[in-house]
């Protein structure tokens, strides 16, 4: 597909790539609070933005690796897929009622956790706070 | 040294026979006037009705008391507690908040819950109207679905309160004051194993209210149901569903407020809960 053609979805999901990707990981590692928060945290999460997918690599906290696209053959512990209007509407500052929180997204169907959710349900509150990272200010 | 101002909210204890068993029971009051028993959320206690309980504008009308259910907050579990496994049923409920009620010696008081309070005030209304002045369900419905699976709530290896105030903490408003969001979230962390999730037996398991809402007579005894528009879990549209089937029933969407009106967004939640208890006093001067 050559670059003239894009559509306006993969204009979204590019737009919403570049904002996730100016929020994280630096916003996580530069927070040592943050990092301590999630100290127990030590696995890999497929995140996916719309037909985007990230690897992200946690370690005791930090985010050892985050990177757009997945390797060959590659594993990982969990994943997190939201479509790309769900990113979008999760990042508006304040968000619309029913789309301001992945529980509220996966009620809609608009999101879904799989894999060995264990560490991501113990750490909870610290994967909420980050993927809400992208939203200017907000009430964090 | 200076001294600072005491709030009127006291505190005391009694031990209620609650079908069969003896629970010592924390409850709190403030204010003088026609009696307002409230219930809060699942798995918090009554630190959700404090600011209500410092509003003059509300204690120089109403007598607002508020207490803890068995299991929680300040009272105990009832004796061999750990034997067993914590689920509230429906019937434990209302038997529950009735004699509480009875044992304060309250006369038919206006009752107000929120969340699975906010249901049980239905099944009240359905079976026990007569012995409330008026009641009033927050964040209700006679049914909704769920987006998580409560056996996270309760494991060995996931820490219950952080998973607790997890799980509900996209039900407050992202808009309401972040100080008074971090205190209900506080009180989420400190319920006791199992407990919110015991809670949630009623809500998700025994509490589906849909076509059997038939004995409520709002003549009798008026119904209010205010449900914030940040509520995901029972969302404005599941109270307004509610509401159209029961007849005289009064509705109203809350802005800028999630699951926890009281204790989340007291300021905002002011401005829809004093048009309601001014139609209860109204009410009463008629009578």
């Amino acid at each position: 597909m050559s670059g003239a053609s894009k559509t306006s979805m993969e204009r979204l999901e590019e737009k919403l790539c570049t904002r996730f990707e100016q929020a994280v990981p630096k916003r996580v590692n530069s927070d040592s609070h943050f990092v301590w928060r999630g100290r127990n945290l030590t696995a890999d999460c497929l995140l996916q933005i719309g037909s985007v997918q990230y690897l992200i690599r946690f370690e005791q906290g930090a985010i050892k690796e985050c990177r757009r696209g997945l390797p060959l053959m590659c594993s990982w512990d969990f994943a997190v897929r939201g479509s790309a209007r769900a990113w979008e509407e999760l990042w508006q500052d304040p968000p619309k009622a029913g789309w301001h929180d992945i529980g509220a997204l996966i009620k809609r169907g608009e999101m879904t956790m799989e894999g060995k959710l264990h560490p991501l349900i113990a750490n909870l509150q610290y994967f909420k706070d980050m993927m809400e990272l992208p939203r200017k200010g907000g009430s964090k | 040294m200076k001294k600072t101002a005491v709030e009127p909210i006291v505190g005391r204890y009694t031990t209620v026979s609650i079908m069969g068993e003896d629970c010592r029971i924390y409850f709190e009051e403030a204010g003088q006037g026609i009696p307002f028993l409230c219930v809060p959320t699942a798995g918090s206690d009554t630190r959700q009705f404090r600011h209500m309980m410092c509003d003059e504008d509300i204690t120089k009308k109403f007598r607002v008391i508020t207490f803890d259910m068995p299991w929680h907050g300040k009272s105990y579990p009832p004796v061999g507690w750990e034997k067993r496994e914590y689920k509230l049923s429906g019937e434990l409920f209302m038997q529950t908040i009735r004699s509480v009620s009875a044992a304060l010696g309250l006369d038919r008081p206006v009752f107000m819950g929120c969340s699975i309070g906010g249901r049980i005030t239905l099944q009240l209304a359905n079976f026990y109207g007569k012995e409330f002045r008026a009641l009033i369900g927050l964040e209700a419905a006679d049914y909704q679905t769920t987006w998580y699976d409560r056996k996270w709530l309760h494991r060995s290896d996931v820490h219950g309160g952080e998973v607790s105030a997890a799980i509900v903490s996209g039900l407050l408003s992202p808009t309401s004051p972040e100080v008074h969001r971090q205190e209900t979230l506080w009180q989420y962390m400190q319920s006791g194993p199992g407990v919110f999730g015991g809670d949630l037996y009623y809500y998700h398991v025994d509490s589906d209210l849909r076509g059997k809402l038939g004995g409520i007579n709002t003549k009798t005894c008026p119904l209010y149901l205010l449900t914030g528009e940040y509520d995901y879990s029972c969302r404005p549209e599941d109270t307004l569903r509610t509401a159209k089937s029961i007849p005289g029933a009064k509705a109203k969407v809350m802005k800028g407020i999630g699951h926890f009106p009281m204790s989340e967004n007291p300021a905002q939640f002011k401005k829809y809960i004093m048009p309601v208890l001014n139609d209860i006093v109204k009410r009463e001067k008629k009578s």
